[in-house]
C-alpha cells in the first residue's frame, strides 16, 4: 500500500441493506457510456456500443443505461450505485473485450470498489462467540466458599517442602512404623 | 525571468519594424491561466459548500427509463403511472398545482395524484405482515417486546434507510432535495402500497418480509426492546409457566467495599439455573441476571437460531382488517 491510499475512505466488505438475505438486488443502477463518434481512441466504446450494448441493457433491465456521444473527448464508463456511490472509469484506447469487463465488473461489486481500502478481508459483527472472559469463569468449586485470609489460598502453589517439614515427616513416618511393629509383638504373643 | 521574457517579447515586436518578414505567430505563455484559477478557487471558497445537484438536472436522465428499471431491479412489476404517483410527494403537488394556477389553468384539470393513499395503503400492509412474521418467528416473546420490535422496523428511520438504498432519492418528486427522512419513508409506503395495487397484496407481502423483515439480522433484539423490570417480568413468566419459585443467589463477588466492585448473580427456579449476570452492586447484578435468564425463555439470546427470512406466513394469519 502506497502513502496515497492513506487518505482512502477505509471500510470492511459489507452487503448494503442485507442484500442476497431476502433478494439480490443489482446494486449498479445506471451506467453512462461517454465516447466520440470518430476519434480513435473511442474505437473499442463504439465497437462496444455496436455490438453488446442492446444485449447488455436486456440482460440487465434495471440498470439504465444512458450512451452520451461527444466530441474529441476521452472515452469514459461511468457507473452509479445504490449506496450513492459514483465510479469514473477511463476506456482511453481500450478494446471492446476490455470494455466488457470492466462493464462486468461495475455491475458486479456493490459500491466504488476503486475509492474503498479493505482494512481487512473479512467482517464480524459477533468476534467472539463464547462472550468475554471474566475472572468468575471456570473457577474451581473449593474456591466458592473461601473464608479470607486463608492460610492455605495464600501459599504459593510452588513451593518446595523445607527441610524441617521432611524431617517432622520422617519421624511421624518412623513412630508409626513403630506403632505397628508393637502391634504385630502383640499379635504374636 | 519575467524580465527576460518581456525583453524577448520586445525584440520580437520589433523584428518586423527592422525586416520585412511577415509576423511570426509564437505560442505565448499564457499568463493569465493561473491568476485566474486561483481567483475562481478562492470565489469557491468564500462561497462554502454547495447543495448536492438533483441527478434529474443532469442531460442524461430518463425519468421512465428510470421508473421501469426501478421495478425490474426490485424483480416486481409496477404499472408505471401508479408508481410514479407513489414518487409523488403531497407538497410537491401542491407545489405544482399553484404554478398551474398562477398559469390560468383551470381548476379542472389542475389536479395532480399524490401518494397519500398509496402510502396509508402500504403502511397498513406493512405493519400487519411484519407482526405476523414476528408473532411466527418469536412465538415465544411477549406482545409488548413484539410491538417493541415491529415499531423499531417500521420507524421512519429504518424505512428511510431501505428506501435511500433501493434509490428512491433521485426518483421522488419533492419540493426539497435530497428528500427528507420521512418523504423517504412514506414513499417507501406508497412503493409498497403500489405494488399491493399492481401485482397483488401476496407480492407486497413478499417485499416487505424481503426488504423491511430482513433488516432485523444480526441485530441484538434487547437493543430494541428491554423489560423496564426485568425482575418482575420474570417473576409473572415463571408463575405463569410453573417454573417455580424465582430465587436470584450470589455466585461471587470480588473487591467488595472497593470502586471496582463486582458481583456474579445467578437466577434460580426451582433448583434450576435460569440466567447469570454482572453488576457493580447486588441489585444491578441481579437485574443483569433476570434480563439474562428472560432472554433465554424467550429464545431472544444473541446466539439463537438465526431468523428465517424464506419463511411463507400464510396470508389468512396476516390480519390486514381493521
Amino acid at each position: 500500500m502506497s502513502n496515497s491510499h492513506l487518505f482512502l475512505k477505509s471500510g470492511f466488505p459489507r452487503a448494503p441493506l442485507q442484500n442476497g438475505l431476502g433478494r439480490y438486488v443489482c446494486q449498479l443502477q445506471r451506467i453512462t457510456l461517454k465516447f466520440c463518434k470518430n476519434n480513435g481512441s473511442s474505437k473499442g466504446m463504439r465497437d462496444f456500443i455496436e455490438n453488446h450494448l442492446v444485449d447488455f441493457a436486456k440482460e440487465n433491465p434495471g440498470i439504465v443505461v444512458y450512451v452520451k456521444p461527444r466530441r474529441h473527448r476521452t472515452p469514459v464508463l461511468v457507473g452509479e450505485y445504490l449506496n450513492g456511490d459514483r465510479e469514473w472509469l477511463s476506456c482511453r484506447n481500450s478494446t471492446q473485450e476490455e470494455i466488457t469487463k470492466w462493464v462486468d465488473l461495475l455491475r458486479t461489486q456493490n459500491g466504488s470498489s476503486s475509492s474503498l481500502r479493505l482494512r481487512k478481508m473479512w467482517h464480524t459483527d459477533v468476534p467472539s462467540i463464547q462472550g468475554p472472559w471474566t475472572p468468575f469463569l471456570l473457577r474451581s468449586p473449593e474456591a466458592h466458599g473461601q473464608e479470607y485470609p486463608s492460610v492455605e489460598a495464600s501459599k504459593p502453589l510452588d513451593a518446595p517442602q523445607t527441610a524441617t517439614e521432611k524431617l517432622i515427616e520422617l519421624f511421624r513416618q518412623q513412630k508409626q512404623l513403630g506403632d505397628e511393629d508393637v502391634l504385630s509383638q502383640k499379635r504374636a504373643e | 525571468m519575467s524580465f527576460l521574457r518581456s525583453v524577448a517579447g520586445a525584440l520580437v515586436l520589433a523584428r518586423p519594424l527592422n525586416s520585412s518578414r511577415t509576423v511570426q505567430t509564437r505560442r505565448h505563455i499564457k499568463r493569465w491561466v493561473a491568476p485566474t484559477l486561483r481567483e475562481l478557487a478562492h470565489r469557491q471558497q468564500k462561497q462554502g459548500p454547495q447543495k448536492p445537484e438533483p441527478r434529474a438536472g443532469y442531460v442524461e436522465w430518463n425519468y421512465r427509463s428510470e421508473l421501469f428499471a426501478f421495478g425490474k431491479r426490485l424483480g416486481e412489476n409496477f404499472e408505471l403511472p401508479q408508481l410514479q404517483e407513489a414518487f409523488t410527494q403531497r407538497s410537491y403537488a401542491h407545489q405544482e398545482e399553484e404554478k398551474q394556477r398562477k398559469l390560468g389553468i383551470e381548476e379542472g384539470d389542475l389536479k395532480i395524484a399524490d401518494n397519500q393513499e398509496l402510502a396509508k395503503m402500504g403502511s397498513h400492509i406493512a405493519r400487519a405482515y411484519v407482526e405476523a412474521f414476528l408473532k411466527q418467528s418469536l412465538p415465544k416473546v411477549p406482545k409488548e417486546g413484539q410491538e417493541a420490535i415491529a415499531s423499531y422496523l417500521l420507524s421512519t428511520e429504518t424505512l428511510a434507510n431501505v428506501s435511500s438504498h433501493l434509490g428512491t432519492k433521485d426518483l421522488i418528486f419533492t419540493t426539497e432535495y435530497p428528500p427528507s427522512p420521512e418523504s423517504l419513508a412514506e414513499s417507501l409506503q406508497a412503493v409498497i402500497g403500489a405494488l399491493a395495487d399492481s401485482s397483488g397484496v401476496e407480492r407486497a407481502f413478499l417485499f416487505v418480509r424481503d426488504f423491511i423483515c430482513t433488516q432485523l439480522n444480526q441485530k441484538d433484539l434487547l437493543d430494541l426492546w428491554t423489560p423496564k423490570q426485568p425482575v418482575q417480568l420474570l417473576e409473572e413468566i415463571c408463575q405463569q409457566r410453573k417454573l417455580g419459585e424465582v430465587e436470584p443467589r450470589l455466585l461471587g463477588d470480588c473487591g467488595k467495599n472497593t470502586v471496582l466492585a463486582a458481583y456474579h448473580v445467578g437466577i434460580y427456579a426451582n433448583r434450576q439455573l435460569l440466567g447469570k449476570g454482572f453488576g457493580e452492586d447486588v441489585p444491578t447484578a441481579t437485574e443483569t441476571a433476570a434480563l439474562d435468564a428472560l432472554q433465554s425463555l424467550f429464545d431472544i439470546h444473541e446466539n439463537r437460531r438465526p431468523f428465517d427470512f424464506g419463511l411463507q406466513v400464510e396470508t389468512k394469519n396476516v390480519r390486514l382488517g381493521n
